[in-house]
């Protein structure tokens, strides 16, 4: 699954929206995902990718944003583990 | 000149069942909802009791924002839902900027907070979920109903121990009849049956040890053999409103929220005190403007606990004097447990139902009167076809919190 497969079906069942409606350059604010629903999101595919996403506060307007952070993070983490 | 406050909705939902109805049917046939005590974590306290609910919850909530949500918020959405529901109004329009909501909890968030220690502390996590903190904090109830209802007006939360929705309905009264709102929904809830929290509990040797075969038994208020309280969940809420409020709109009126008496004991941070019980009694009775031959049943606050309920013979001996005799008065905690900030609101939903129905619920399991708490309890049996215009509700709280409600019969 890519990182996006997973941040929509995620995304999908939190917010309880249909997974067709999610595009990677869906604004989040069109899916009816506030800020709050977001945070959430985010807790959760930190355990789905088992990485840490720090304290960094990233702007994230469409879901490929989230997709974005996700990977730098996952990135990251395959840099430190080699 | 000031606004004469009605009672237009009614909500519970407690182990006794949910919504008011069912709470009123099973009080007034002496059904306990307390059975041995459930965590949802695998941890147990061994023969512990509690008032639980263990009934599918309705889903009010869409999944998504479930996560705002610890179950005392829940509870009070449920009932709060009812209230409004009964009241003939329709939330999110226009007209209700000068409505609000008053809530009472006592110890708010609990199983969201727990939850969040048990990950730091025991799972060895290093982070908690995003949204504990506005899951947990005491006025996530009435937020969620004032954002969920679109009211506009004062928000309050009140956390006195086991007072807090007492205070939450009476500063409402007082708040209407002023004329700083037209319409306040009412309320508590509480559920903080948790590991750590019964533990607390459980360590103040407070609460109630049962007859291993009959658990549901185990609150015996004004029973000579009581030995303590049960902790319960729940929620229970009223919509009141002004008069001209509920006339205007064509409202069916309930009852009316007659009187509020509040006060402390200033003398003893668990003991309790007659005088300062007699104090919030003979204040609810003087705002009533009723005559205290007017009050025909009280529901007690008959916690079950030794000192509790011999105290509150006592004042109300002092208020009633000879009266106290022809006093109809039951403690439907044997039944519903001790459901804390919410134990006021669930108890007033009772007695407002008593009242209209004219049938008092019994003490359940007082099979065997303590000879101290001499007054009329209502033993083992619901009573039918009463006669009165008005009743109490009584309330006593860790810290010297005491507080009373009247509700009479609303007439023109």
């Amino acid at each position: 699954m890519t990182t996006f497969e997973t941040v929509a079906k995620l995304l999908a069942e939190r917010i309880e929206v249909n997974l067709d409606l999610i595009h990677p350059d869906t604004p989040l604010e069109t899916l009816g995902a506030d800020s709050l629903s977001v945070m959430e999101l985010i807790f959760d595919l930190e355990d789905e990718f088992k990485i840490s996403l720090g304290d960094e506060r990233p702007t994230l307007v469409t879901v490929q944003d989230i997709v974005n952070h996700i990977d730098k993070y996952i990135k990251l983490a395959a840099e430190l583990q080699g | 000149m000031t606004e004469r406050v009605v009672i237009t909705g009614l909500g519970a939902v407690s182990a006794l069942g949910l919504g008011a109805e069912r709470n009123f049917a099973q009080a007034l046939a002496g059904v306990s909802g307390i059975d041995f005590l459930e965590l949802s974590s695998n941890r147990k306290i061994e023969g512990c009791v509690a008032a639980q609910i263990k009934f599918q919850l309705p889903e009010l909530i869409k999944r998504a924002e479930l996560s705002l949500f610890d179950r005392f918020a829940m509870l009070g959405w449920i009932a709060a839902s009812e209230a409004m529901q009964q009241s003939g109004l329709t939330t999110n329009v226009r007209g209700l900027e000068n409505t609000g909501v008053f809530w009472g909890t006592g110890f708010g968030g609990a199983q969201t907070l727990e939850n969040a220690y048990m990950d730091l502390l025991v799972e060895g996590k290093n982070r908690v979920r995003p949204l504990s903190i506005v899951a947990s904090m005491n006025n996530a109830p009435a937020a969620q109903i004032a954002l969920r209802c679109g009211f506009g007006g004062t928000v309050n939360t009140y956390s006195s121990a086991c007072v807090s929705s007492a205070q939450a309905i009476g500063e409402a009264y007082r708040h209407i009849r002023h004329g700083y709102a037209n319409r306040i929904l009412a309320g508590g809830s509480e559920s903080l049956l948790t590991f750590g929290i019964v533990t607390a509990w459980e360590s103040m040797k407070v609460l109630a040890t049962p007859d291993k075969n009959h658990p549901e038994q185990a609150c015996q208020p004004f029973a000579l053999n009581r030995n303590g309280l049960v902790l319960g969940e729940g929620g229970a809420a009223v919509m009141l409103e002004s008069l001209s409020s509920a006339q205007e709109r064509g409202a069916t009126i309930l009852a009316e929220l007659a009187g509020y008496g509040s006060s402390n004991d200033a003398t003893h941070m668990t003991n309790p005190n007659p005088a300062g019980q007699a104090r919030a009694m003979e204040m609810a009775i003087a705002t009533s403007g009723l005559s205290k031959s007017d009050i025909g049943y009280i529901n007690a606050h008959g916690a079950g606990t030794p000192a509790g309920d011999l105290t509150e013979t006592d004042s109300i001996k002092r208020v009633f004097g000879s009266g106290a005799n022809r006093l109809m008065i039951s403690s439907t905690k044997s039944v519903h447990g001790h459901v804390l900030g919410a134990a006021a609101a669930l108890e007033f939903v009772l007695t407002v139902q008593a009242l209209r129905a004219r049938a008092v619920p019994p003490t359940a399991f007082l099979n065997e009167p303590d000879p101290m708490c001499d007054l009329d309890f209502v033993p083992l049996h619901g009573r039918s076809n009463q006669k009165m215009v008005a009743a109490m509700s009584n309330s006593f709280a860790f810290g010297g919190s005491n507080a009373a409600l009247i509700v009479k019969d609303f007439v023109l």
